[in-house]
């Protein structure tokens, strides 16, 4: 565990692959498995609350301590993500740089043409 | 006024001659001239105007007198030089002119700047949180079933691909993305484009702007196109781009925005011409000369009026009306000061 970030990064990982809200005393257990010096319980809390006040985790209160559970699932972090990317036209180029184009089926057509006869005369 | 309406004058030609070049076939074989040309060209104008504005104000007794006492000129030259009807209304709308100018370009670049990397910073924070790190350094894994490959510029910058893009590329296509992503953030590309599309949001109805970010949106992929290949040869990043641009169904909203990438694809199957070292020698001193010129417009006739060891007479009994302010606004002249071999030029 280097730095700040990487605690967050684990924690959320952990939670993401849990099928339940978790407590921090399970977080701890989970993220100390396999880990000769373990993490203090209040370093874990702490970053866990931090992480709820992100809007990373939500919580609710389950007898004395509270559960967590992320707001949202990998994947739709992720989708996130790529709809940022999908909608950055003209204006947004600046923050991302897309590979990919758009293409119409027309174009698509015509360029696999043209690429695969680039391809069979350089093998001849 | 002369001068100024000769720069006004050559920032309306660039801007309306220079669009034109968009089509011009050489631009293809050698993007990162041409980048460096539309640059040449959109600065040019601007730098033209604010001149312009900034040549009004020279006539003006403070800015004469001290211009003079700068280039240890003759003010009353410098003057008739820059002389324009219509005195303070016309410097004051001069000044106003190259202050507006300046401060829209500064504002728009510092705004675009801004925006850029608050909406870097805010995705890469939610990257660094759900990625997963590839073999390759500086890559990121996002699990996504759309095949997307972009860079997030800057930095700290990041290359990511995500599960899709990196099921549908053979090894090869791989390398020559991550090669032409590579290239976007090596050349510094996301700082060329917020400068044309700062120019682009300060003056909307300058077409010349216009054209000139959009031309350089579609350059300097072609440019980092031109490093991928260096490394990979073409055809694995011509499959690559059809591999991504083509399982991809376009978004209504971008169909305004015009693909480059077939026009891309049909580049790299003709084979990479690069422009010749002649050819590539005399664009890079054409945008040299965009760029001098209108310095050289504004700056000749204060620079002729230097060589003069005194006052032509002829201003002699005008400025003699005027005697009064003659110690500050028209030190250095002749015909202000007593004839003495050092009253020619003013030292100190």
């Amino acid at each position: 565990m280097r730095g700040f970030g990487d605690l967050e990064q684990a924690i959320m990982d952990a939670v993401w692959v849990a099928d339940e809200p978790l407590t921090v005393r399970e977080v701890r257990e989970c993220l100390n498995r396999g880990r000769s010096q373990g993490l203090a319980y209040n370093t874990v809390q702490t970053v866990m609350e931090i992480l709820h006040r992100k809007g990373w985790l939500s919580r609710a209160k389950d007898g004395r301590a509270f559960r967590y559970r992320a707001t949202k699932s990998r994947e739709e972090y992720a989708a996130s993500l790529i709809d940022q990317v999908w909608a950055s036209g003209a204006d947004r180029t600046a923050t991302l740089v897309r590979l990919f184009d758009e293409m119409d089926e027309e174009e698509v057509a015509e360029v696999r043409a043209a690429l695969a006869a680039r391809r069979r005369g350089q093998r001849s | 006024m002369r001068v100024a309406l000769l720069l006004l004058g050559y920032a309306a030609l660039v801007a309306t001659a220079a669009p034109p070049l968009a089509r011009a076939a050489w631009v293809v074989r050698a993007p990162r001239l041409a980048i460096c040309v539309w640059q040449a060209l959109s600065v040019t104008v601007v730098v033209s105007a604010v001149l312009a504005g900034l040549a009004l104000i020279v006539p003006t007794v403070p800015v004469s007198g001290s211009l003079a006492a700068l280039l240890q000129a003759c003010a009353l030259m410098l003057r008739e030089r820059y002389a324009t009807p219509g005195g303070a209304v016309v410097a004051a709308s001069g000044i106003s002119l190259a202050l507006v100018l300046l401060g829209r370009v500064g504002w728009c670049l510092a705004a675009g700047l801004l925006r850029a990397r608050g909406a870097r910073s805010r995705h890469a924070a939610v990257l660094a949180m759900v990625g997963r790190t590839h073999v390759d350094p500086g890559v990121t894994v996002l699990d996504d079933d759309r095949p997307v490959a972009y860079c997030l510029p800057g930095h700290g910058h990041r290359i990511v691909l995500t599960s899709a893009a990196l099921a549908v590329l053979e090894p090869e296509e791989l390398d020559a993305v991550i090669a032409h992503e590579r290239a976007h953030i090596r050349q510094r590309h996301h700082l060329i484009l917020v400068g044309a599309e700062a120019l682009e949001r300060a003056f909307p109805r300058v077409p010349l702007f216009a054209v000139a970010a959009e031309q350089t949106r579609r350059l300097v992929e072609m440019a980092a196109d031109d490093a991928a290949i260096a490394r990979t040869g073409p055809l694995s990043l011509a499959a690559a781009l059809v591999e991504l641009a083509g399982s991809v169904a376009p978004a209504a909203s971008l169909a305004a925005s015009g693909g480059h990438a077939a026009g891309r694809v049909r580049r790299l199957l003709a084979g990479h011409r690069p422009l010749g070292r002649a050819a590539a020698w005399g664009g890079a001193l054409v945008a040299g000369a965009l760029l001098a010129f209108p310095l050289v417009l504004a700056a000749q006739p204060a620079v002729a009026a230097t060589g003069m060891n005194s006052c032509p007479l002829r201003e002699a009994p005008r400025s003699r009306s005027v005697s009064p302010e003659c110690p500050a606004a028209f030190r250095g002249c002749l015909v202000c000061s007593p004839p003495s071999p050092k009253a020619h030029r003013y030292s100190g």
